[in-house]
């Protein structure tokens, strides 16, 4: 029974998983076994299936479909032949690489691999082209072509040789190297060979052209090798090269390509072909410069152009012999500083020849000094100067040079007299880089000039300025510096003619070789700082930072937030202004600076501009002050003036109890208290009221009296408005309304309703026992306190007073009531003005008492407290009730005996006496 | 019509010879000359003992001056001078054909004592100087079929045998030196026949060369003892 070859799950790539050689019957086969196929042709392949497996799987051609790879191969390319075999036709293939199978659908349902073929497509060879070969001497020849387009396919190269009596083993191409092969035989010159390649593959073979020829034709020999290079004597200008080379030349003819270059060159030198075009084993170059290293080299081939150059030889070298040096030393000389007199001390310089005018090694120097008309000076000098004391005439100095093989031509300077005066400059001196070597111009005077003598030296803070030279002929007007010189240096260069009778004079001009930016930048500064604008000063930059010309400085300066703005200042300038500033602004400014190859930026400043101009605060400040003063003069003028205004409020007089006359205040003698009052107010308007209530209480020391007093004058100073004053002013401002105004009279003049309050001071003053009971009088429309009403509070109160004596103090401040006040001080210091010129004699006596309360003022202070602390209601006693009313009478009587606008202060209180009312 | 007739046949006559000059031989170069002169090369460059005679000696330490003494061609190994210049050119293709297929089984001798690049070397020289004489001789027979190559005459004066064994391994040594350096000195002077072949075709510019050549032209195809021995396309072991 045939195996069934399952596959379903397998690798469908895997071919093995389809059949496995003899043992495994397979189901079906397909036709062609060969799979390569060529690009777009159409392929076509037959599956036809087993009798066996037919009948065991129930399967018809019908039920065979195919893969290529795991893909099934669409419907429309099946047919089915017969019952057995199905095709599947594939058109115009494409480039492929895959597994085509062969399946069949098991009972309608199971998909079975029972047969497969790998497809390859590609192309076949084409025509191998370009065949050529090549023998390398002592070597087996190698052929190459070019195969033509890629085939996709595996294909052979084999390149066929033959003569005419026989064949040579294929040479097979490696596949790395298809284009190329190397016979394995010895070439055998002078027969002929015949090649061809041969490419193959699975869709074909096919043939290059057939080359024939002689292997000797193909050759490249091996290259010559030196064996000398030597030079004449007799000649200084040639030198003969030697060499071997292949023992070819012993049957056919070579001719010789020879290159040489002097040591120091990149470029190289032919020698004619036509002169090496026949065998030879040497050859002499001729026309070489003297005392010169030359490289050679060679190469050969057929002397009929067929076969390939040798490759180059190696390089070998000799030097041509000395000859005379071919020109006379540059010579020039250097008047150094001599301390003798009538002598100079002279230094003569020459350079020494280059190797192409030495023609061979400068053995020494001759130098010969003539002074007129008497004998030369010699000398032979190894070194390139000499240094002579000369007098002061005009000497003629002569310089040869010596080889080996003679003497240069001499080189002729005249040194002048000291008292020489130069002249006959060159003009238009310029000097410029190009190709990297300086060059310098000039325009020739008018005068014949031997030569011209360029001296240069590098400008340099740091170093003295050592001048290098070079001497150019009388026809030159335009040369370039031979010097070491390096970029971003600057150099001076100086052109001095020179006549026949000595030097003329010299010019001068600066030059970089190559420049470039400045190694920094200059260092910027303020030089002064105003409210808008600032002026910046700097350095110029020194010589060795600068690395070319200054061209010109840029600023830039900006704010913290502030865009950047820049300035370009001419390179000539160390300061500039920078305006339209903002004040008070902190700047940062920074300079760079600016040469034909770019720019350094220094290090950054930063300044901040004042917020006022230079003398704008005096400008305001002393218009201020003066008008202040002004002002103040004005004001102490007008107080001046006004001084008995001023003093009547601030400084009213407070007068002496001690000196009041209670007799004379009395109700039937108000006429003079009144008179008074009536010259100074005329007007009748009654408008201070000033109360002084003094205890008589023995217990209180003398000093705590003054303190009260001095109490009552600072409160009623430093607090307008508010409940302080002299002896309770503030509580008898309460009944302000019929003191001070005219409608206070006229509040005054209706009081018949109102509660008139008095005082009477029992204790002394200052320690003095006031002869009578003392009697204040008050009126008031405020209602009586609760402890007038109430007799029994207040008798509490006087026991109180009796234990500590806080009380008596409180006694001037009974009227210190709740109700508020608006001006009581006015009303105060009216009254005292009022107390004051009622009698001079309590003014004086308040002076010291103020002098006293001075010294005792905290004391003072305290009790203002303790008043604020303590309830007025509290601190009245029983006695004080009673004064309350006495004075409260008084007032009263005044008020409507007078018939005068209401007043509570028409009072005179003299020592020991009492006025009623 | 005479004289047409006379034109015609001269003119049918001139055309031969340019043809059978010209004729093309195969894989053989169709110029007499060129190919005269690849043989004189090939001679020139076969009789230098530096690419046989000197490597035997360096190898085998034949390089003393007394032993080198010892190192001489015997006599009847290789053709003489004044018997090349005796034999018809045809001959002395055919004396060299011969010449030539004993010196490849003498080398053939000779492999293990020679370095393995001379040998091999000297071996295909000998080889394609046997495929130039084929050409050579097909070129003066006018036809490039070997086919029709007749029969090899041996050549006149003696023929060159192979060396006999020796009776020791020194002396097979001198004998193949001897013998090596008979067979540079038969090559120098082959080639010295075959430049006198350009001479004295030089001379006789006036007569057909063709016709000469063609005349004492015989049937040459080389080494046939050789080509017997060997497989075409394999060098002989």
């Amino acid at each position: 029974m045939p195996t069934l070859i399952v596959c379903e799950d397998a690798n469908p790539n895997s071919p093995d998983c389809i059949y496995t050689g003899e043992l495994i019957v397979p189901c079906a086969h397909i036709h062609p076994e060969s799979s390569v196929v060529q690009l777009g042709s159409n392929f076509t392949a037959v599956c036809v299936l087993k009798e066996k497996c037919m009948d065991d799987y129930h399967v018809t051609a019908n039920d065979i479909f195919w893969k290529t790879g795991r893909v099934p191969v669409p419907y429309e390319q099946y047919s089915v032949i017969n019952r057995t075999a199905s095709s599947v036709t594939f058109p115009n293939i494409t480039l492929i690489n895959a597994l085509l199978t062969c399946n069949i659908r098991m009972f309608g349902q199971i998909n079975r691999s029972v047969y497969g073929i790998r497809i390859i497509s590609g192309l076949p060879p084409e025509k191998p082209k370009n065949l050529s070969c090549i023998v390398n001497e002592g070597k087996k020849m190698m052929c190459q072509w070019d195969p033509g387009r890629e085939t996709y396919l595996e294909t052979n190269y084999t390149l066929k040789s033959e003569w005419a009596t026989e064949k040579f083993d294929d040479c097979k191409a490696k596949r790395d190297t298809p284009t190329s092969c190397t016979v394995d035989y010895p070439p055998v010159y002078f027969v002929n060979i015949e090649v061809w390649v041969e490419a193959e593959n699975a869709l074909g073979k096919v043939t290059s052209d057939h080359i024939n020829f002689d292997p000797v034709d193909k050759v490249k020999l091996n290259p010559p090798h030196i064996l000398s290079v030597n030079s004449s004597k007799e000649l200084s200008s040639i030198l003969k090269l030697t060499w071997t080379d292949s023992r070819f030349k012993s049957f056919i003819t070579l001719k010789y390509d020879i290159q040489y270059r002097t040591k120091d060159a990149s470029t190289w030198n032919q020698v004619p072909p036509e002169d090496t075009s026949s065998t030879r084993s040497s050859f002499t170059v001729q026309d070489l410069k003297p005392f010169t290293e030359y490289v050679f080299r060679i190469r050969c081939m057929k002397e009929d152009g067929k076969g390939y150059w040798s490759d180059w030889s190696e390089e070998a070298s000799g030097i041509t012999y000395e000859d005379r040096p071919s020109k006379a030393p540059n010579f020039w000389y250097k008047i150094e500083p001599s301390h003798a007199h009538g002598t100079r001390s002279i230094q003569l310089k020459w350079k020494t020849l280059p190797p192409f005018e030495a023609n061979g090694k400068i053995l020494d120097y001759e130098v010969t000094l003539t002074k007129w008309k008497s004998h030369s000076q010699n000398y032979t000098v190894k070194d390139t100067k000499l240094t002579v004391n000369l007098t002061n005439d005009r000497y003629v100095a002569t310089l040869t040079a010596r080889n080996l093989v003679g003497k240069s031509d001499a080189s002729v300077l005249t040194i002048p007299a000291w008292d020489f005066q130069a002249t006959h400059p060159i003009t238009d001196l310029k000097a410029f880089p190009k190709d990297n070597v300086l060059w310098v111009e000039w325009t020739a005077p008018n005068e014949s000039v031997n030569r011209y003598i360029l001296e240069w030296c590098v400008l340099s803070d740091k170093s003295p300025c050592i001048p290098d030279w070079q001497q150019e002929d009388g026809t030159v007007h335009r040369t370039y510096l031979r010097g070491n010189l390096v970029e971003s240096k600057c150099y001076l260069i100086t052109v001095t003619p020179v006549y026949d009778d000595g030097p003329g004079s010299p010019k001068h001009i600066k030059a970089y070789l190559k420049q470039a930016a400045p190694s920094r930048g200059p260092t910027v500064r303020t030089k002064k700082v105003g409210k808008n604008e600032a002026v910046l000063e700097w350095d110029h930059l020194p010589i060795d930072v600068q690395n070319g010309f200054i061209r010109n400085y840029t600023i830039f300066y900006r704010t913290v937030i502030g865009n950047e703005i820049a300035v370009n200042v001419d390179s000539s300038h160390t300061e500039y202004t920078l305006s339209s500033l903002t004040s008070d602004t902190l700047y940062m400014v920074r300079m760079a600076a600016y040469t034909d190859e770019g720019g350094k930026d220094g290090p950054e400043f930063t300044f901040t501009t004042p917020k006022f101009a230079q003398g704008e605060i005096e400008a305001i400040v002393v218009p201020v002050c003066l008008a202040f003063l002004l002002t103040t003069l004005l004001g102490v003028l007008f107080c001046f003036n006004k001084r008995d205004l001023i003093k009547k409020h601030i400084w009213p007089n407070v007068p002496d109890p001690s000196k009041s006359h209670i007799a004379q205040w009395s109700p039937h003698t108000p006429p003079r208290h009144f008179n008074s009052k009536d010259q100074m107010y005329p007007d009748g308007n009654f408008t201070d009221v000033s109360v002084v209530e003094i205890e008589a209480n023995d217990k209180k020391p003398f000093p705590e009296d003054l303190k009260s007093l001095d109490l009552f004058k600072k409160e009623k100073v430093n607090t307008e408005g508010h409940s302080s004053g002299i002896g309770g002013s503030s509580c008898m401002s309460s009944s302000r309304p019929s003191i001070s105004s005219s409608d206070e009279n006229e509040s005054a003049q209706n009081t018949s309703s109102t509660v008139q309050y008095s005082t009477v001071v029992h204790s002394g003053y200052r320690h003095q026992v006031p002869s009578v009971q003392v009697f204040s009088r008050s009126e008031s429309t405020q209602p009586l306190l609760d402890s007038e009403e109430r007799p029994e509070d207040l008798q509490l109160v006087d026991n109180v007073d009796g234990s500590d004596g806080i009380l008596p103090r409180q006694r001037y401040f009974k009227q210190n009531c709740s109700q508020h006040e608006t001006s009581p001080d006015i009303s105060h210091f009216e009254r005292s003005q009022q107390v004051s010129s009622v009698n001079e004699e309590d003014f004086v006596r308040l002076k010291q008492q103020q002098i006293s309360d001075h010294i005792s003022q905290p004391y003072g202070s305290g009790k203002m407290k303790m008043f604020q602390e303590v309830p007025a209601v509290d601190a009245f006693g029983p006695g004080i009730e009673g004064q309350v009313e006495r004075f409260e009478t008084v007032g009263m009587e005044d008020a409507v005996d007078e018939g005068m606008p209401k007043s509570y202060l028409p009072q005179t209180v003299r020592r020991g006496g009492y006025m009623p009312q | 019509m005479r004289a047409q007739r006379m034109q015609r046949t001269l003119l049918s006559l001139v055309l031969r010879l340019l043809l059978l000059c010209t004729v093309a031989t195969g894989k053989c170069s169709g110029k007499y000359h060129e190919l005269l002169l690849q043989l004189q090369r090939q001679a020139d460059l076969m009789q230098d003992p530096s690419t046989l005679l000197d490597p035997y000696i360096h190898l085998q330490g034949l390089h003393s001056p007394v032993l080198q003494e010892h190192c001489r061609e015997r006599p009847g190994d290789f053709p003489s001078e004044d018997a090349l210049w005796r034999l018809s050119r045809q001959d002395f293709l055919q004396t060299l054909n011969t010449t030539l297929g004993l010196i490849l089984r003498m080398l053939s001798a000779l492999q293990q004592d020679l370095p393995e690049a001379a040998h091999q070397q000297a071996e295909m020289n000998v080889r394609g100087f046997g495929n130039n004489i084929h050409c050579m001789a097909q070129l003066l027979r006018g036809s490039s079929d070997p086919k029709a190559a007749e029969p090899t005459q041996p050549g006149p004066g003696p023929t060159p045998l192979p060396p006999t064994p020796p009776s020791s391994t020194f002396q097979r040594k001198l004998r193949n030196c001897g013998f090596l350096r008979g067979y540079h000195r038969f090559m120098r002077t082959a080639g010295q026949v075959l430049r006198g072949w350009g001479e004295r075709q030089g001379r006789s510019r006036r007569h057909s060369p063709c016709r000469a050549l063609k005349r004492g032209a015989r049937r040459t195809r080389p080494f046939p003892e050789i080509r017997r021995l060997a497989p075409r396309g394999q060098p002989p072991r």
